[in-house]
């Protein structure tokens, strides 16, 4: 018996992703599409091949088992309350929402309701990455003391620049991925956040489409992120996932979109990157529904995301203050 | 003729020696170190003489490269500009800023000439971007990124892995790009950095966080932790564009040979295909002695390189961030 997946929303841009791969997972469904956006809703449950319904009450009285939520981040609360109240598991876009009450508020509902709930965390799933965690487990690098990580991009528009919608700009938009690994890689909490933020690159943005974060881990290690906007339109691909791990015993990096062709165009579009690397969603969706079919905890859980959305709030506070935040908030 | 006096015969020192060497109208005449040994072999490479006294070794040059440990700067560069002696000094200026006062002190008041060796300023990479940057190719500069990434240098007791002796990576390499930041960026506002500098002498590393009065934002990443080749990279995002640099990627020549096991040395040297940045360095040093020209490195810049990197070496001490106000409270 399949897992029966429903899908709120494709407002963000990753949910076309989730949806061919729960289509491509053997031992999953995609029963149905609701989005606000009614047009969208509908192409998308074409494309997909699943029943398009027209409210998010209808999708979750319908036959499924458990939503992925892809809404704006601000309306992920009310998307995961109702999915909570039915019944159904959650996966959740990151970050999980816009304030620790919020995310707290999900927390609270999956756990009162018996579903899980899931922080779309990716990057886990890189092979390079799962390799990485491997080696540190096995004491490959000796203790981490040092991190630096980088999840640049391209400004992705939209209502991922109306803060009311976002929570913000560049910062709670590309913080809380490497965040993650540097909490799953060295099983300590971030202690504290001192981030450096503007906006450079784009004048009429009302957002920060630049961020800097140097973090303290509370095992000790030391560690900056940088997750700013900061690929022009025209850079050969969207932008990146990397990781560099600084250890007693030995030193490794984790650049999770390496693998690339490139690719040079007759056309206006000229050169860019073609990627060829592991589809770092098909081991989270698979992830997800194993979790489903068989009861197990997630793998990666609401607190996962709470957690590293924690920094990404920290750091706005910390550019607002002029100071060094100490988490949690 | 300008006869040349090296304080400091090691790796750098004399590597900037045979430079000088190469230049004409300069001859390396003295050296000397506190090694007798190594005063002996280099001067026996340079065609110079051994000097055990420094003082007899500055009697009757021109010119004193001081290129000893970083905490005896200070004493040589003041002990040559006070004979009226112009300096070329190794870089960090000095190991506190105290030091670097006294220098830029003696320099101004003898009226000598004095570069210390901020090489990136040659280094045809970082000139270009500069350039680049300056000639408006990306528009305002916002986010920029930089990385020095080095083997832990010497040998066993050495000098640079004593953080109080050296100043660990952040001072006595990551200084280099310091320097190059003030000079394409301008002033620095505030500076926030964490390092390993309680590992040393095992290894060091540093992440520091540096705001610029003009708005930019950087990132310098420095490395002793690292077991492979030197490398190095920059990025500037711009409001226009994007300037990448990676030196692994830029090499006009890679020989192998085969069977050899050529061993490192003691302080990798980077080097450039084209001519040495440090004979271009020593170049423009001797030209500024020779027309009383403005050095192209002044002490007084790498009074604020030494500045920039005690603060980012203060406030990974501290845990604090450290501002630069409009006095200097950065010491």
């Amino acid at each position: 018996m399949p897992v029966r997946i429903g899908m709120i929303s494709f407002a963000h841009m990753h949910a076309a992703s989730y949806a061919a791969c729960v289509q491509s997972n053997p031992n999953a469904l995609l029963t149905g599409i609701s989005d606000d956006d009614s047009e969208r809703g509908k192409q998308m449950a074409e494309a997909y091949e699943c029943e398009y319904f027209g409210s998010v009450d209808a999708l979750l009285e319908a036959d499924i088992d458990a939503v992925i939520i892809c809404t704006e981040n601000a309306l992920h609360r009310d998307a995961t309350l109702r999915a909570a109240a039915a019944g159904k598991h959650v996966m959740c876009e990151k970050p999980i929402s816009i304030s620790v009450e919020d995310a707290q508020a999900m927390i609270n509902a999956c756990a009162d309701a018996g579903v899980g709930l899931m922080t779309a965390f990716p990057c886990r799933y890189g092979p390079a990455y799962i390799e990485a965690r491997r080696l540190v487990q096995q004491g490959q690098v000796g203790d981490i003391l040092a991190m630096k990580g980088t999840n640049r991009g391209r400004n992705p528009g939209g209502w991922f620049v109306e803060p009311q919608f976002s929570g913000g700009g560049a910062t709670i938009d590309h913080t809380v991925h490497i965040t993650d690994l540097m909490r799953d890689i060295t099983g300590d909490e971030v202690a504290s956040v001192y981030c450096e933020m503007d906006r450079f690159f784009n004048p009429q943005l009302r957002c920060d489409d630049a961020g800097l974060i140097t973090m303290d881990f509370t095992g000790g290690a030391i560690a900056t992120l940088d997750c700013s906007w900061s690929r022009p339109p025209h850079y050969p691909t969207w932008g990146d996932a990397t990781l560099a791990v600084v250890g007693t015993e030995g030193n490794l990096w984790i650049d999770l979109f390496s693998e690339k062709l490139h690719v040079y165009q007759n056309d206006a579009s000229g050169y860019s990157w073609a990627g060829y690397g592991a589809n770092l969603d098909d081991g989270l969706v698979d992830a997800f529904c194993d979790a489903v079919a068989t009861g197990a905890p997630m793998p990666i859980t609401g607190r996962d995301g709470l957690k590293a959305m924690e920094v990404a709030l920290a750091a706005y506070q910390s550019a607002a203050l002029g100071e060094a935040v100490t988490l949690p908030l | 003729m300008l006869s040349i006096a090296l304080v400091g015969a090691g790796t750098m020192g004399r590597m900037h020696a045979g430079n000088f060497n190469q230049i004409d109208g300069c001859r390396v005449t003295k050296v000397h170190d506190a090694l007798e040994q190594a005063a002996r072999t280099a001067a026996a490479d340079l065609g110079a003489e051994a000097v055990s006294d420094p003082e007899s070794a500055l009697a009757d040059v021109d010119i004193v490269i001081v290129a000893c440990p970083t905490p005896a700067h200070a004493d040589y560069c003041c002990m040559a500009a006070q004979a009226g002696k112009h300096v070329f000094c190794e870089k960090p200026l000095a190991r506190t800023l105290e030091q670097g006062e006294r220098i830029v002190k003696a320099v101004d008041e003898a009226g000598v000439s004095m570069v210390v060796g901020h090489v990136l300023r040659f280094f045809p990479e970082y000139a270009a971007a500069t350039a680049e940057i300056q000639s408006g190719a990306i528009g305002k500069a916002g986010m920029v990124r930089t990385s020095r990434i080095n083997t832990l240098p010497g040998g066993p007791g050495s000098w640079f892995r004593d953080y109080e002796l050296s100043g660990g990576v952040t001072l006595d390499m990551v200084i280099h790009d310091f320097d190059w930041l003030l000079w394409t960026f301008g002033k620095a506002t505030t500076v926030y950095s964490r390092s390993l500098h309680r590992h040393m002498p095992d290894l060091d590393y540093s992440l520091t966080s540096v705001r610029f009065a003009e708005g930019a934002i950087a990132h310098v990443e420095g490395s002793w932790a690292d077991v492979g080749a030197f490398r190095t990279s920059f990025e500037i995002a711009g409001s226009n564009g994007l300037i990448e640099h990676n030196s692994t990627e830029n090499a006009t020549l890679v020989v192998q040979r085969r069977g050899s096991q050529d061993g490192l040395a003691a302080t990798q040297v980077p080097s450039s295909p084209s001519k040495s940045p440090y004979l271009l360095e020593a170049e423009a040093f001797i030209e500024a002695v020779t027309n009383s020209t403005e050095p192209p490195v002044t002490v007084r810049d790498a009074f604020a390189a030494l500045e920039l990197a005690l603060a980012a070496c203060r406030s990974a001490e501290t845990g604090e961030i450290v501002r630069f106000g409009g006095d200097a409270d950065a010491g």
